[in-house]
């Protein structure tokens, strides 16, 4: 891992540390989006703020990885897990992976809400199925 | 609509053997294929002016058509590396030439892409030096390895959900390639399969298993494309590119667009408007086939299956030899093996030329090629058409 942050991504993954889910809104559109970036990807506009997001949303697709395909050694104890799309509530899709062992009974739209993991010094905002 | 000049012509095709080229490094495959490709329409590197290139994925550098034509001995007035992204950047390389030469920048350019991708890679990386492969590590290494499959099966889970496919239908889609790749001498899969031996392959990442992957392996191929008057000149006979189209939705799975927003729709109705026809006109064609779901995606999306039925189209044989419309002849990125994609692009010409052998499309005229990249972030397409055979 170890990608370098910029300043505007830093502004997530250090809201993420502090156990909140940060997106950013454009008011140009009023629209959210993901991931940080320094202009809304809908219409251009450069006037954003940084908003709490909820932190709960739904399963709009899944994989179950079996095989850490390409040798990455530090991944294959932790197989199977299940590699997700996320859609929160506010609308972004985050991919994003769900805490624990794959289980065979997860699918599309079930509820989901953001637990975040410590990993290698970051935060990360992995989720868990709730109900 | 984009239109095409009509006089350029794509004269002769390349391609090393596929599979793993031990003690052969990038550049070395790259000017093989050149080598093939001028030879076989009878030309050296004296008539070659013009170059475009797709730098290796495993081992790139800055720079890297200078680096080919630094080692062909080429002192010429147009080169230029593409790289779009993978089995899309084949289609792009021509449009390079193309527009090169009506341009009248140079007369005769080649393209050309080939990596040692398995057995030339650095240390401790697998298949593309996956970390230019993305793009989008900073939202997606931190939850998963950087890994195409997975990434590839959150679009086939989602496309299951949305329109029924089922994991059968993926199978048929591995048991034709393969059934291709077995009329190809240089195919890397030798062995039959069956629908059982996909259902019992292991599971990659759900819904994939082991036979909805393709095999990386080294390779590479040229494509030798000239002005249509100095074909004329030579007495070459060539192939017509008709349209040539992209469409660009996003690159990573982090920006990955929901199924009716990408890019193939669009480009497959451009792709067909421009050159003035239809599935139904098209004799044989090439789609890009990384993962199995990419031929569902694309046989559904350009029309030759309605949404959700590529598998009944597949099981039916229309795509297989002998079909309505024989799809991915030489095996494809699943069963002949999977560098980049320009040899797709190389079975369409050879197709139109009546050159393929034991799969030879009888009559081939109209030819189609698709190609893909990024996690279907772009699609490209083009129409060839052949002299009458
Ligand atoms: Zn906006």
């Amino acid at each position: 891992m170890n990608v370098p942050h910029s300043s505007t991504t830093a502004v997530f993954w250090d809201a993420c540390k502090a156990g909140q889910l940060k997106l950013q809104h454009c008011q140009d559109c009023d629209k959210p989006f993901y991931y940080p970036r320094t202009a809304c990807p809908s219409c251009g506009g450069t006037r954003l703020e940084w908003r709490q997001m909820k932190g709960t949303g739904t399963i709009y697709s899944f994989s179950h990885v079996h095989l850490a395909l390409g040798g990455y050694k530090s991944w294959e104890a932790e197989v199977p897990f299940t590699l997700v799309q996320i859609q929160l509530d506010e609308g972004p899709r985050m991919l994003s992976r769900l805490v624990g062992k794959a289980e065979e009974s997860v699918k599309i739209g079930d509820r989901v809400t953001v637990a975040f993991t410590e990993r290698e010094g970051e935060t990360l905002p992995y989720f868990r199925r709730t109900g | 609509m984009p239109k095409l000049n009509q006089d350029v012509v794509i004269v002769g095709t390349g391609e090393t053997p596929v599979g793993r080229l031990h003690g052969v490094s990038g550049v070395e495959i790259q000017a093989w294929a050149v080598r093939n490709a001028l030879a076989d329409c009878g030309l050296t590197l004296r008539d070659v002016d013009g170059l475009v290139s797709q730098q290796p994925y495993n081992l790139p550098n800055s720079g890297y058509c200078l680096t080919v034509a630094e080692y062909l001995g080429l002192r010429i007035p147009y080169c230029a590396t593409l790289d779009i992204a993978g089995t899309a950047t084949s289609v792009g390389m021509l449009q390079q030439a193309a527009w090169a030469i009506e341009t009248g920048h140079c007369e005769v350019a080649v393209c050309v892409h080939g990596e040692n991708s398995v057995t030339g890679r650095p240390k401790d990386t697998h298949g593309f030096a996956l970390q230019i492969f993305a793009g989008g590590e900073e939202f997606e290494a931190p939850f998963g390895p950087p890994s195409p499959p997975a990434h590839y099966a959150l679009y086939a889970q989602r496309y299951m959900h949305e329109y029924g496919t089922r994991q059968e239908d993926f199978g048929a889609v591995a048991v034709a390639h393969r059934n291709h790749a077995l009329l190809n001498d240089n195919a890397v899969m030798k062995k039959p399969i069956t629908l059982e031996d996909y259902m019992a392959s292991k599971p990659i990442a759900s819904p994939f298993k082991l036979l909805d992957c393709s095999i990386p392996v080294d390779g590479g191929g040229a494509v030798v494309v000239m002005s249509g008057k100095r074909a004329r000149k030579l007495g070459l006979k060539g192939i017509r590119m008709r349209s040539i189209v992209e469409r660009v939705t996003h690159n990573a799975m982090v920006g990955g667009v929901a199924i009716d927003e990408l890019g193939l729709e669009p480009a497959a109705k451009e792709l067909m408007n421009s050159a003035g026809i239809g599935p139904e006109d098209i004799d044989v064609a090439v789609v890009h086939d990384a993962f199995t779901i990419s031929v569902i995606l694309m046989l559904e999306t350009f029309g030759f299956a309605k949404r959700g039925e590529a598998g009944d189209y597949i099981r039916a044989g229309h795509a297989s030899l002998g079909g309505k419309c024989p799809l991915n002849t030489h095996g494809g990125l699943l069963s002949q093996g999977h560098f980049g994609g320009f040899l797709h692009t190389l079975e369409i010409i050879r197709q139109l030329q009546g050159k393929c052998g034991r799969r030879q499309v009888e009559g081939a005229r109209i030819g189609m090629v698709s190609g893909g990249g990024g996690i279907f972030a772009v699609t490209s397409g083009m129409i060839m058409e052949g002299p009458a055979q």
